[in-house]
């Protein structure tokens, strides 16, 4: 983040004092989180993600046939999996990229910036996201790329749409006055976890818990052991791609000695999230806060709702 | 077979396999493309591929002719400098070295450059040069080297250098990536402006190698001869040092840390044609050359959807040439 306000800050600052429009061009213009111009003309056409979160966006603003290339770890929707593979997040193949003629390609933060400076030398047109420590930070992906994709009206629907599941879960925990001590656990086996400056931190505020972790200002660290037993949380959320991986790392959990005072072992508070759902800043996030709310407070979701 | 001969005979193998080097890589990638497609852009202007042509594959495969060519001749260099095969820049600790530096210059922000010299390069240079002159301090008595102190020192400070490294990129970026760049060495990211950094100091650093060859041939006997021949050893060790120093660094900044290159390849020209250094140096840039282009040939090619890192195939090749090295000498 710091570096990206380190490029942007300069040219935000210019553009301020000058405010020009800039010469020659009628067309629109929109910064993207780099502090890069990107004119808007005709809505693209052959459109590249590099991230899985912006894939699911581009399929929710309904630009399926638009998309000619995303990553190998672009699974959802479904029809993601029929586009052209171009690579990871890191180690994208260039010439696959090169060979689709891209006229938009979307580039998330897991991106190395390297990686976007050698597309942009390659005179292919970069469009750079940042991710953002809240899950409001998903109402500004999805309206960039509704801007940057000219799908203007169809992002502010699903802005809309996001928005309501939100209210919805904050309005059903209004009466909640407890907020249960939690552990977020990743990438299996460990105490891999989201710090402050993640935004998983804020899924576990929105559905009204506190993350153990929220304290250390890092985005993703291993946790100290000690410290888990110390905090003595709740609620251990195990976050995997799968509920067979999830079973082995609650095994772990259960079988380690020294975490059986721990309450949410002794309670047997281990719950399951979908890896897919929760680690990518997409429309899918805000399904993750409704469930996430149900494993904190069931009480209040019981009549149904 | 006169020494004539095998240097000749190794010299058209070497151009042979440096032009069908040049040829596969340009023809093999994922996007698919072959003889018709090449001809068709040299010949009829075809700009289909153009831009994967010179720009992706072309780039790729000179930055690593150049990167290769670079890393052997230090290894050249600093084998006959601490008259000792097992040198090399990854073994000495210059490749960590001057990682570490370009590391830190790049978390400095420090990434401008004056008149073709990068600040990063020049961190680069710094330290590497700053932990080779630790290793030749701490691993010489009376001006001989042991081999046993020559390794250790050297890979307690490359390690020392590689900690630091980590440790920089822990703290600052978070970024896997940026760990495996410096760590393990890529050229996924190559371009021209890559090759514009480091084709100066190559050709410089060879022409002097190439001119100081002589002098190398009569350290290699020993200070105190080579004294008597005429040869000022105090000044020619310099500017050795600061050669094989130079070309590690200029690579390190382009490709990240690529091991055992460095060490294999004039071990192997050696064995080919003889330690004459008037030729081992020119031998040993085009073999290393070649050597790394087809390396990274496969590094790009060898899985479908994704890249190996480089320094992953060179350790396959070169770590049991290492061992088998060390078992020789006992």
């Amino acid at each position: 983040m710091k570096r990206i306000t380190k490029y942007a800050a300069p040219v935000i600052c210019l553009l301020l004092a000058l405010n020009l429009p800039t010469p020659g061009s009628q067309n629109p213009t929109i910064m993207d989180d780099l502090g890069n111009m990107h004119v808007l003309g005709n809505p693209p056409q052959r459109i590249i993600s590099l991230a899985p979160n912006v894939t699911e966006i581009l399929f929710a603003l309904g630009l399926e046939k638009n998309i000619v290339g995303v990553t190998r770890f672009c699974n959802y929707p479904k029809k993601a999996q029929t586009k052209t593979r171009i690579g990871g997040l890191v180690d994208p193949d260039l010439e696959k990229i090169v060979d689709l003629r891209p006229d938009l390609i979307i580039a998330f933060r897991g991106n190395p910036l390297r990686l976007v400076k050698r597309l942009k030398d390659l005179k292919l047109p970069v469009f750079v996201l940042e991710s953002g420590t809240t899950l409001e930070s998903v109402f500004d992906l999805v309206d960039k790329i509704g801007l940057v994709t000219r799908r203007e009206k169809a992002a502010e629907d699903l802005i809309g749409v996001l928005h309501g599941t939100l209210e919805r879960v904050a309005g059903t925990l209004t009466n909640v006055n407890t907020r249960p001590k939690v552990f977020l656990n990743l990438h299996g086996k460990g105490l891999w976890t989201c710090g402050k400056t993640g935004f998983l931190n804020d899924l576990v505020m929105k559905a009204k818990g506190v993350n153990i972790a929220g304290n250390v200002a890092r985005a993703w660290f291993t946790y100290n052991r000690e410290e888990l037993i110390h905090q003595n949380p709740e609620f251990i959320v195990v976050i995997t791609k799968s509920k067979s991986d999830f079973q082995g790392v609650k095994e772990w959990f259960t079988e380690a000695a020294h975490l059986e005072r721990v309450k949410a072992v002794r309670q047997k508070n281990i719950f399951f999230l979908d890896e897919d759902l929760v680690t990518r800043p997409g429309p899918r996030i805000f399904k993750a806060v409704d469930q996430l709310a149900r494993i904190l407070h069931p009480s209040s979701f019981k009549d149904g709702k | 077979m006169s020494p004539k001969k095998k240097r000749l005979r190794l010299l058209s193998i070497l151009l042979l396999l440096l032009i069908a080097g040049i040829y596969v890589s340009l023809v093999k990638g994922s996007v698919r493309t072959g003889f018709a497609e090449l001809w068709n852009f040299l010949v009829h202007n075809d700009q289909t591929h153009a831009q994967i042509f010179i720009h992706l594959r072309l780039s790729r495969a000179l930055l690593a002719l150049l990167v290769g060519a670079s890393l052997s001749l230090s290894g050249a260099i600093l084998q006959g400098y601490f008259q000792n095969p097992m040198a090399g820049p990854f073994v000495v600790g210059v490749s960590s070295g001057a990682s570490f530096g370009a590391v830190l210059a790049l978390i400095l922000g420090l990434n401008m450059s004056y008149w073709g010299f990068s600040v990063q390069n020049v961190f680069a240079f710094c330290s590497g040069f700053a932990i080779v002159s630790l290793v030749y301090l701490l691993s010489q008595k009376k001006g001989v080297f042991k081999l046993e102190t020559l390794l250790l020192t050297g890979i307690a400070a490359g390690a020392l250098a590689s900690s630091l490294t980590s440790f920089l990129i822990f703290f600052k970026s978070e970024s896997f990536e940026q760990a495996v760049f410096w760590l393990l060495g890529s050229f996924h990211l190559a371009d021209w402006n890559h090759i514009r950094v480091i084709f100066p100091y190559f050709i410089f650093c060879f022409f002097i190698s190439q001119w100081l060859a002589k002098d190398m041939n009569l350290l290699v006997m020993g200070d105190e001869t080579a004294q008597s021949l005429g040869c000022s050893v105090n000044r020619t060790r310099k500017i050795f040092l600061v050669l094989s120093t130079l070309l590690a660094s200029s690579s390190v900044s382009v490709s990240g840390i690529i091991g055992f290159v460095g060490l294999i390849v004039p071990h192997w020209v050696r064995l080919l044609i003889g330690p004459d250094h008037r030729y081992l140096f020119f031998a040993s840039s085009l073999m290393g050359g070649v050597f790394l282009m087809f390396c990274d040939l496969l590094a790009r090619t060898i899985l479908t959807g994704s890249e190996l890192p480089i320094g992953i195939i060179t350790a396959a090749v070169g770590a049991p040439f290492f061992i088998y090295l060390l078992n020789q000498r006992r």
